[in-house]
């Protein structure tokens, strides 16, 4: 895959033009022993193409609940979640789930605050992996693109490695490079720098801004690191499965404070 | 290489433990499979090509002596291809400077090059003997320590020796094929006859049909005429036997051993299954994460299903690259050992295309089959349980909105409670292994029907080992004497007993008569052979185990107590009912007093008293055969007794024949069961191995599992030791339910077992009897297994640091 495409989807936010991601009234019920608990009461929520989006609120807000109703991986007890890209609306949750496998390979990135990487399979293996699942790329190519987005990235050096050879930072860069595998206009992230140092973490932060000024991606990122907020394109906040319409991000004070 | 096919590679042999748990339960199965499929084939085929090879008699018949012209007159008979004459008698036989007698039953032939019936197959030395040269069966090398060209000396009725040299060894896989108890063979010429003081005349001949040999009515018809045209022209028919060409005497008695064993075969299969099952359940359970991430950047559930499916082919296809050699060579050594037994040949090594392909189909299809679930389950995990490692938990029950513990549960939280309140305090580790035992409820039930299946079958065995011996010893009661004592003559009774009684350690003595007869059907044709035992009536030396009517009398004239046996040629036959047979050319009509349990295997038997056999042989007070009771029963005390009298007997100028103590052929039909037996114990142990790497494997799965909980309990102050016990306590009880469980299902698997052996043995069901000796070995055995079983585990559990186990994912 040559250099330029990987600066393909490049920002698309027009103003009046249908947002990218629609989330409709969603609403997540979870029946426990202890009765039913709503985790997201009736979510209503637009992100435009190359937002970078930061999604904060504390543990059990249902920050994460909502990234997985955008990715398909939970199911939701009401609504509708509407992805837009390449030209067609999807309604994630009327697919199958091998549908939605296929849809979020080619439309998704996901990263985690515990990498996901696969322990047997070296970092390159790692990032052709959704290639190869996907099917989008002949296996040259894939080896190709998986060392040029190690190279964004900034740890091609490590390619042929295992996941257990290298720091959790470098790993997060792998997750990342593995989410771009397969060039997808939403990148979704789930406390990304959550188990990193500051200066590890603040460096994640950078690959992520990179990747929304220079190639235009669409970055959905939850956090509870107020911090962070400013440097978002835009911050929300969730409190006991409601956005808090309300929130304003407190100014940033001098310098980038990660956690 | 893709990388999900690198993954699959890499799950293959990242835990190389695993991977040989699942490789060799595969393997273990088509292991047992090949051997026993292989093994049948090669000894369908080639027991029956090799019978077939040497032209086998159609039929035999023993007679009085007779000449060339009767068997010309033979020859010359409607139906008859061909006939040939032989001489048989036994001689007693030894090495020149040993002390050791050994009886040959010796043929001699008119002709050697000749010879088309019953072939010998030249396998060292000569092909024909000359005048005084003997040819030996390869199996009487087994009795005397002599090559070609070695001297052995013979002994005469009247007690001299005349020595003759070895001209060579052949085999002769037709005479003798349907005992394997008969004497071993020896081959002269009829020019030899007179130096060995007997008459040049026949006492046998062989007859092959000349339609087909493998029709036994039109062989019965044949030889039904032929004896009809003998008995009128005077000739005496003593005994009638009839066989198939291209069918082994024992061919169906081989088939049915090979039969029980095919279904020990599949039992492993079926239990190796469950095991793979369980693993694969566990390889998938560790594999949820990488499922979850798969699917997450866009595995479809197919693309799962094929990664998973393709690792369990490699399984299989390991595990067959490892069985299908050993497979192959177990089938060929199982095949040649059966071959030596029953003095057959094989036609050489090959791959039989039949067991490779079952093995193939085997090795595929049972782990694929045992995976499916599994497989089936991971593939439709959804992301979000997977990531979250969801199913490798329990599923707490939830009921109207509460939590509830299973009622096991319940009822292991309540017993423990009653036992404290009654002071009886389990210790805390124990009580965690208790409850970790019963954690997994499917996978402890794949391993407790493993172990129990292992051990049931391992406990049967040994019943059924003493159900066998027990029937022995039952058929012992018919051979009470520890001396037989054969004559060349008739001897009084009186003299034989002064004679006998005059020997150290001899308490009893009394003489038996036998009679051949041949039982006829409405039209006078002979269906059966049966040999009638005349003890005195009131003799102490027979105890039947009579199944209805009564014993003998001394008064009963024509009467007869029969084995069960003979229900088989008349069907519904009862203590009272009379019978057509045929006695020294005589047709005469008998009456059945009673019915006795016997072995049918060496033909039927029949007592009938002496007091009248004697009359009737004109024997009165006279015989040529005795038994001898001494005061000690052991063997050793009655070979030397036998060889006491013989010596003791022939100075006095008695013309003994044989000399030989009782049990003598008990020992070796004990001796074969005991073949038998060791092939069902290494069924048995196969299926222990199964077992108990079922055992290691949901140990291992259990341990591996819980090392977040193990990291706490070390955290809370448990040590390695308090860790390992915890482990091996859980193994232990597994081992201990299985057990409980083995017990019980042991009852019906010895029946079943004894039932099938001893109808393919004995050709009737037994009493079966149980012995505490397989229930304390398998015990013994399973609490040795839950314990090694459980110790690698364990001591993997030890090993590790708190920071690794609270870190473990």
């Amino acid at each position: 895959m040559p250099a330029s495409r990987l600066g393909q989807s490049k920002n698309n936010l027009q103003a009046g033009s249908p947002p990218l991601i629609e989330l409709r009234n969603v609403v997540k019920v979870y029946s426990t022993a202890a009765g039913d608990f709503s985790a997201l009461k009736g979510i209503n929520m637009q992100i435009g193409a190359g937002e970078f989006v930061g999604i904060v609120g504390k543990s059990g807000a249902g920050k994460s609940t909502l990234l997985n109703m955008i990715t398909g991986v939970d199911t939701l007890t009401s609504g509708e979640v509407i992805v837009r890209s390449n030209g067609s609306s999807v309604s994630v949750h009327k697919m199958s789930e091998d549908e939605i496998a296929l849809w979020r390979g080619k439309t998704l990135g996901v990263v985690f605050q515990s990498f996901q990487l696969l322990p047997m399979l070296t970092l390159v293996e790692n990032i052709t992996l959704p290639m190869d699942l996907v099917g989008n790329f002949n296996p040259r190519q894939s080896r190709e693109r998986a060392l040029e987005l190690l190279r964004l990235v900034e740890i091609e050096e490590h390619a042929d490695k295992l996941p257990a050879f290298i720091s959790g930072g470098q790993q997060q860069r792998v997750a990342i490079a593995r989410a771009l595998a397969n060039d997808p206009p939403v990148l979704v992230a789930d406390e990304p720098t959550g188990s990193l140092d500051s200066v590890t973490a603040d460096h994640i932060f950078e690959v992520f801004e990179h990747l929304v000024t220079d190639q235009g991606k669409t970055i959905v990122m939850v956090t509870h690191d107020q911090s962070l907020m400013p440097r978002f394109s835009r911050a929300m906040r969730i409190v006991d499965g409601e956005l808090d319409t309300a929130y304003e991000p407190e100014p940033q004070s001098s310098g980038r404070q990660m956690k | 290489m893709k990388p999900r096919w690198r993954k699959v590679l890499h799950d293959l042999i990242d835990n190389i433990g695993r991977t040989l748990l699942v490789v060799f339960s595969i393997a273990v199965g088509v292991f047992s499979i090949g051997v026993i499929a292989g093994a049948y084939q090669i000894i369908s085929n080639d027991m029956s090509v090799s019978y077939s090879a040497n032209n086998p008699s159609n039929i035999e018949f023993r007679m009085t002596n007779f000449d060339e012209n009767v068997l010309t007159s033979i020859h010359n008979q409607r139906g008859v291809k061909d006939a040939e004459g032989r001489r048989v008698f036994n001689m007693r036989v030894r090495v020149p400077g040993t002390e050791k007698w050994t009886t040959l039953d010796m043929v001699a032939f008119e002709s050697f090059e000749k010879n088309a019936i019953n072939l010998l197959t030249p396998i060292e030395g000569a092909v024909e003997p000359g005048k005084r040269q003997v040819l030996l069966e390869k199996g009487a090398l087994d009795h005397l320590d002599v090559g070609v060209g070695g001297l052995l000396e013979f002994q005469l009725p009247d007690g001299s020796t005349k020595t003759m040299p070895v001209a060579g060894i052949v085999q002769d896989t037709a005479a003798g094929a349907a005992d394997f108890l008969a004497s071993p063979f020896g081959y002269i010429t009829m020019d030899t006859l007179q130096y060995m003081g007997q008459p040049k005349l026949y006492n046998r001949v062989y007859i092959t049909v000349a339609d087909d040999g493998d029709d036994i009515l039109h062989i019965r018809e044949v030889g039904g005429v032929v004896k009809d045209k003998l008995e009128k022209s005077g000739n005496v028919i003593l005994r009638t036997r009839f066989s198939l060409t291209h069918e082994h005497p024992l061919a169906s008695t081989v088939n049915a051993i090979l039969g029980i064993l095919l279904a020990l075969g599949i039992l492993i299969v079926f239990l190796s299954s469950s095991l793979i099952a369980n693993t694969l359940n566990a390889l998938l359970n560790q594999h949820l994460r990488h499922i979850g991430v798969i699917k997450l950047v866009g595995g479809q559930r197919k693309q799962v299903f094929r990664m998973y499916i393709t690792l369990i082919m490699a399984f299989g296809v390991i595990a067959l690259a490892i069985a299908v050699p050993f497979g192959g060579i177990g089938a060929y050594a199982l095949a040649e050992f059966i071959a030596v037994k029953l003095n057959f040949n094989l036609l050489g090594y090959r791959i039989v295309p039949m067991a490779f392909f079952v093995q193939i189909a085997v090795g595929l299809f049972v782990p694929l089959v045992a995976g499916l679930a599994p497989v089936i389950n991971g593939s439709r995990i959804t992301v979000l349980r997977a990531l979250s490692g969801d199913l490798a938990e329990e599923k707490v029950q939830i009921k109207d909105g509460e939590k509830r513990l299973s009622w096991f549960d319940w009822m292991q939280v309540k017993v423990t409670h009653l036992l404290a309140l009654r002071g009886i305090h389990i210790p805390r580790p124990f009580v965690i292994s208790l409850r970790n035992t019963f954690r997994r409820k499917s996978r402890l039930m794949l391993t407790l029907f493993t172990l129990t299946m292992g051990g049931a079958i391992f406990i049967s065995v040994f019943n059924v080992r003493v159900t066998l011996h027990d029937y022995i010893n039952q058929i012992g009661k018919y051979f009470r004497a520890d001396v037989t004592l054969d004559f060349d003559q008739p001897y009084r009774l009186r003299e034989i007993e002064n004679a006998v009684m005059s020997v150290d350690g001899v308490t009893h003595v009394e003489g038996w008569q036998f009679l051949s007869g041949e039982l006829l059907d409405d039209h006078e044709n002979v269906i059966e052979n049966i040999t009638l035992l005349s003890p005195p009536a009131d003799s102490t030396l027979v105890q039947p185990i009579l199944i209805e009517g009564r014993w003998m009398r001394p008064d009963d004239v024509r009467k007869m107590a029969v084995s069960e046996g003979l229900r088989k040629t008349y069907p519904g036959l009862k203590a009272g009912d009379y019978i057509k047979m045929r006695v020294d050319g005589r047709d005469e009509i008998w009456q059945v007093i009673g019915l006795f349990k016997f072995v049918d295997q060496e033909g039927l038997l029949g007592y009938t008293p002496f007091e009248y056999v004697s009359e009737m042989n004109n024997l009165a007070n006279r015989s040529f055969s005795y038994r001898v009771v001494t005061e000690s029963h052991e063997r050793a005390y009655q070979d030397a007794k036998a060889e006491e009298l013989d010596k003791y007997l022939r100075d006095k100028g008695f013309k003994v024949r044989v000399a030989q103590a009782g049990s003598a052929s008990l020992d070796t039909a004990v001796e074969s069961l005991d073949i038998l037996v060791v092939f069902l114990l290494i069924m048995a142990i196969l299926t222990a191995i199964v077992g108990s790497m079922g055992l290691a494997g949901t140990m291992g799965m259990n341990v591996l599992e819980r090392t977040r909980e193990i990291g706490i309990t070390r955290a809370i102050g448990a040590d390695d030791r308090a860790r390992i016990r915890t482990v091996i306590a859980e193994g232990v009880v597994i081992g201990l339910i299985s057990f409980a469980l083995a017990i019980v299902l042991s009852v019906p698997f010895t029946y079943g077992l004894s039932y099938i052996v001893s109808s393919a043995v004995f050709q009737t069901p037994i009493a079966v009897v149980f012995t505490y000796l397989g229930y304390a070995i398998w015990l013994g055995l399973v609490l040795a297994l839950s314990t090694v079983a459980s110790i690698l585990p364990a001591r993997n559990a030890a090993r590790l640091t708190i920071r690794e186990v609270l870190a473990y994912e």
